[in-house]
């Protein structure tokens, strides 16, 4: 996604870290490789290899296929690839019945593009079995019965014979479609590789591929697995060409994954063109705006060009109509919430924020249960139905204390409890030195109903050191966001964009959301504001206007194919703009505020009761109707 | 009926009062702004045009009643009536001969008793200060008030006043000219004829004038098409009108307080029929002090080319509650166009090119050139533009006076 490429600095080659790789990054591991210029290689898991090059932060990289078309807009490096054509082994489904016998499958979601196939495989079989998301340990824990599980790795590996059925995932493929699969290839950033660059993988891969026996040895001493059943499988179950029937292969697993919106249909381009300029610009804007609208998944590449190029217009209506497809009703909700902040004192110091005080500050807060009462009780006298309860990192409030908190509010009020963002549960865990699902499951037993999505940002740590030093990592946020999930909580995501970020950033946060929401679909909701400029905050604004707030909320409804609702943020907009974005893809008004501390104390104040948001729902022609946290009506659309 | 309007906008053809209703009618928001922005496209590109003006509202002291009004006082002994000397009012422009305005903006209440010379008196004044700073003052109503105060004909008033120093007329007080409407909302002033035959005869003298529209009140679509289709027949006749600026109703503090302000949909909806409908006036503007600063952006592509200017203190539709600040700073603006992907161009009254800011490369870079510390939203005067890329790097070479 990030196109001028410095070539004057060392080539970053990240490679992923598994054995069935290693043949292919050994030579540049070893020094044995000659190219246009230096080089230097990194090795990771592979989410962190396709971060790497998403965000700018590689050139060339082993990306599962998948992966490389979700980014989109990259270079297929050719000769080389991980790919299997027939059996593979370390991709299968394992059952104790027959695979037409189970009813559901756990997955392992380690690998996106194995995932996808499992899916393809399903359907192409008219299997319709339930797909539940787990880790690889406890995917197969779970085989038994009318329950399979899909195996990835080591861990189908070490699993082989072990249960009385197996649908070796590649051989399936291979009986489906008569072409090999390619599971990963090197993909290039436009323009990094130099003529004959392309040529120093292909004799890496030979490099590579004369040392199997040496590697897998080495790999099953490490691990304590048999060498000769790892060298086999490098040496006959693997097959490292990208060669015509290969990318035959792979352009059928991308046409057919499209096709089930799994993945972006641009992806092809990417593999029939050579390494060669510009692939992901032959596509007319028109043309790309349409498949969008249509409900295509779009890549990345594709997000940062309908962000950086498309019309004001042709944005709002492809918007408009996934809008429409997605709600077919007509009928635009809101919720009556209070947002209590219910202590000011923190220990981040987020450049952008004008709310926090730090510890020991004379006008740090903590509100009492007196004051806490009283702003309950106007809520539920209001018609309200749940609290918004936000606060800084207190390094006085202990989780004890945050349970006492909820037993007494969910005892005294009938009022739903959205409460604490990933950073400040991320805090508990910290100072209580427990992990994040016994916080999640302690703050839940007390009365924790649903986790909203503040403290996002922008979700590419690049940024985030920027403006929120002390902040928790993307993955961090995400991986709080997924423990949630899982125990089946709901969330609603954010994006406060408009500091350092580019449109790239915004779109790569994007992605990460949908990554997630693929995984666990636990997202209600996904709601984005620019960055408020006022006294107090310490950083200057970037990229800010009321149509980039109307183009960012589209094509965040475009990109965002997986998840049900998007708001319109008329709390930091206005309640105008939040009007006029019901036209750019938002479905929700967001809540009846009685007080928003934080947005307010950086400048940004707008009053506005419920009558208000209906009137403003109707005029701009929806129906309105109350909804709850997982976006249930409460009253009939009028 | 949208595509057959589609059809005749490309064709260049003429909208008629169906064509216009069916668009105030039509759900499809986007699709109508779309339309305008084809057509503000094709008149003016990416150009958006902004001025360099301060507004100044001598008196508040007013003979007529007009629900919709939160700024005049009926007598001049009331509470709240103000009344400037001569004096007062010319030092308005004198505290800012550092960094002047182009245009002073005058409008006033109908008051019962003053001397015709002292708006004759007013305007000489200014132009001692500033021989060429372009006076734009006095609404037509103002104008058949004078006419019928002082017991002369329209005609001798505008010699009069133009010999005072008057250069052009603004495009107040025409409110919305069905008498149904106007006989609730404003009977005691100019009828719409009357504004009308005012501008005409400025016109006819050679004057160039503004026209408005004050909608979201207790008129409808009807009246609105009907508006709109009498200043496109005297624009067809006369040619003397350079913008077109729909007013928003403000409902505080005045005689219509129960009822809701128009949203901002309709806001946009009214800025694009009006491009559409109005075919022979050059400009549309989407004067942010109604519309607010961000939806005066969004107005950008839904048809209007003008956001009007720096005001400097605005106190009309402040006294009705709106949240606009009173002022902007030049910087501000320049800004406001540029987020939305136009080319900001400072004009004069008479839209002459004083200069051409460089647009943002895209929609998206417009913060490039954002400045590093943004001016608070209330700051009131103007200041010179600070932004170091810009072509022509003083003001004041390339302004006129």
């Amino acid at each position: 996604m990030v196109t001028h490429p410095d070539r004057t600095e060392p080539l970053r080659i990240h490679g992923v870290h598994y054995l069935n790789a290693r043949p292919l990054w050994q030579a540049f591991a070893d020094g044995a490789v000659t190219m246009s210029r230096e080089h230097r290689l990194v090795l990771a898991a592979p989410a962190e290899v396709a971060r790497a090059i998403a965000e700018g932060d590689a050139d060339v990289a082993l990306l599962p296929v998948a992966a490389a078309a979700s980014i989109g807009g990259l270079e297929l490096v050719p000769g080389s690839a991980i790919g299997a054509d027939g059996p593979v082994r370390s991709v299968a489904i394992f059952g104790e019945r027959p695979l037409d016998q189970l009813d559901t499958i756990a997955l392992d979601l380690s690998s996106r593009t194995s995932v996808v196939l499992a899916r393809l495989v399903l359907a192409a079989r008219g299997l319709r079995p339930r797909l539940v998301g787990a880790t690889a340990a406890e995917a197969l824990s779970r085989v038994g019965g009318a329950t399979g599980a899909l195996a990835i790795g080591d861990a189908a590996l070490a699993v082989e014979g072990r249960f009385a059925h197996t649908l070796d995932l590649a051989a399936a493929w291979k009986e489906l479609t008569g072409l090999p699969f390619v599971f990963a290839a090197w993909f290039a950033r436009p323009g990094v590789l130099a003529a004959g660059d392309g040529e120093a993988f292909t004799a890496a891969k030979g490099y590579g591929l004369a040392r199997v026996a040496e590697l897998a040895a080495e790999h099953a001493e490490a691990h304590g697995l048999d060498a000769a059943s790892l060298t086999s499988y490098l040496q006959d179950s693997l097959r490292y060409d990208l060669d015509a029937p290969a990318l035959r292969g792979l352009g059928e697993f991308f046409a057919r994954a499209a096709s089930a919106r799994q993945l972006p249909r641009s992806a092809p381009s990417t593999v029939t063109a050579p390494v060669a300029t510009g692939p992901q610009h032959a596509e007319s804007l028109d043309r790309l705006l349409s498949r969008a609208a249509d409900g295509d998944r779009l890549s990345g590449a594709e997000g940062v060009r309908l962000l950086r190029e498309a019309p004001l217009f042709d944005l709002g209506l492809a918007a408009d109509a996934v809008r429409r497809r997605k709600h077919p009703h007509g009928v635009v909700t809101y919720i009556v919430d209070r947002n209590v902040n219910y202590t000011n004192v923190c220990t981040t110091s987020c450049r952008f924020c004008a709310f926090y005080r730090p510890v020991g500050h004379a006008e740090g807060y903590v509100l009492s249960r007196e004051e806490l009462a009283e702003k309950l009780s106007e809520v539920v006298r209001a018609g309200g139905v749940q609290i918004l309860l936000q606060g800084g990192l207190n390094p006085d409030l202990r989780l004890s204390w945050y349970e006492d908190l909820f037993r007494w509010m969910k005892r005294e009020f009938a009022l739903g409890l959205h409460a604490l963002s990933p950073e400040e549960i991320l805090h508990l865990a910290r100072i209580e030195e427990l992990d994040v699902r016994a916080v999640l499951e302690r703050l839940r037993a007390a009365g924790l109903d649903s986790v909203p999505g503040g403290g996002a940002e922008i979700l590419v740590d690049r940024v985030r050191r920027r403006i929120a030093k002390a902040k928790c990592t993307s993955e961090e946020w995400l991986g709080v966001m997924r423990v949630a999930h899982h125990m089946g909580l709901r969330s609603s995501a954010t994006m406060m964009y408009g500091t350092t970020d580019t449109p790239e950033d915004r779109v790569q946060h994007l992605l990460k959301l949908r990554e997630l929401q693929d995984e666990t679909a636990g997202f209600t909701a996904f709601f984005c504001w620019d960055y408020q400029y006022e006294k107090g905050t310490r950083i200057a604004p970037g990229d800010g206007g009321t149509q980039l707030y109307l183009r960012t909320q589209a094509v965040s409804r475009l990109m965002l194919d997986n998840v049900d609702h998007v708001g319109a943020s008329w709390v930091t907009q206005g309640p105008a703009v939040g009007q006029v974005a019901l036209r750019f893809g938002a479905d929700d008004f967001g809540s009846v505020m009685f007080e928003e501390n934080v947005v307010s104390s950086a400048g940004t104040t707008f009053g506005v009761d419920a009558r208000e948001i209906e009137r403003r729902v109707r005029e701009a022609g929806f129906r309105v109707a109350r909804r709850d946290v997982r976006y249930a009506w409460l009253t009939e659309p009028s | 009926m949208l595509d057959s309007i589609r059809d005749k906008v490309r064709r260049g053809e003429r909208l008629d009062a169906a064509d216009a209703l069916a668009l105030f009618c039509e759900p499809d928001l986007l699709a109508v702004g779309a339309l305008a922005n084809e057509v503000r496209e094709r008149m003016h590109g990416d150009r958006a045009f902004f001025n360099r003006n301060m507004r100044v509202e001598v008196t508040n002291v007013c003979v007529a009643s007009c629900l919709f009004c939160s700024f005049a006082k009926l007598e001049a002994d009331s509470p709240g009536a103000h009344t400037m000397t001569l004096e007062d009012a010319w030092r308005e422009l004198e505290v800012r001969m550092d960094d002047p305005p182009g245009e002073v903006h005058i409008v006033n209440g109908l008051h019962p008793g003053l001397p015709f010379t002292y708006y004759e008196e007013l305007l000489r004044g200014f132009k001692r200060i500033k021989p060429d700073v372009h006076l734009k003052c006095f609404t037509a109503v103002e104008i058949q008030f004078f006419a019928d105060h002082y017991g002369m004909t329209v005609t001798d008033v505008l010699s009069r006043l133009r010999e005072a120093g008057l250069d052009s007329m603004p495009g107040g007080g025409a409110e919305i000219f069905h008498p149904d409407v106007r006989s609730r909302i404003s009977h005691d002033k100019a009828t719409g004829q009357q504004w009308l035959d005012v501008h005409r005869e400025a016109h006819a003298m050679g004057m160039r004038t503004n026209a408005t529209m004050l909608y979201g009140h207790i008129e409808t679509f009807e009246h609105r098409v009907d508006h709109l289709m009498r200043l496109r027949e005297l624009q067809d006749r006369t040619g003397g009108f350079q913008a077109f600026i729909p007013l928003a109703f403000h409902p505080d503090g005045n005689g219509m307080k129960n009822l809701p302000a128009p949203t901002a949909v309709d806001d946009l909806r009214t800025v694009a029929v009006s491009r559409l409908v109005l075919d022979n006036f050059a400009h549309i503007k989407s004067y942010w002090v109604s519309s607010t600063p961000k939806i005066a952006q969004v107005a950008l592509r839904f048809g209007a080319d003008d956001i009007d200017g720096t005001i400097v203190h605005e106190t009309i539709y402040s006294a009705a509650g709106s949240t606009s600040p009173s002022g902007l700073a030049y910087d501000e603006l320049v800004r406001l166009i540029r987020e939305a992907g136009r080319i900001p161009i400072e004009r004069d009254t008479l839209y002459n090119v004083l200069r051409e800011h460089p647009r943002a490369a895209l929609p998206e870079a417009a913060a490039k050139v954002r400045d590093r510390e943004r001016p608070k939203a209330k700051r009131r005067l103007p200041v010179t533009d600070a932004a170091a890329d810009v072509a022509v790097d003083s003001t004041k070479e390339s302004s006129p006076w």
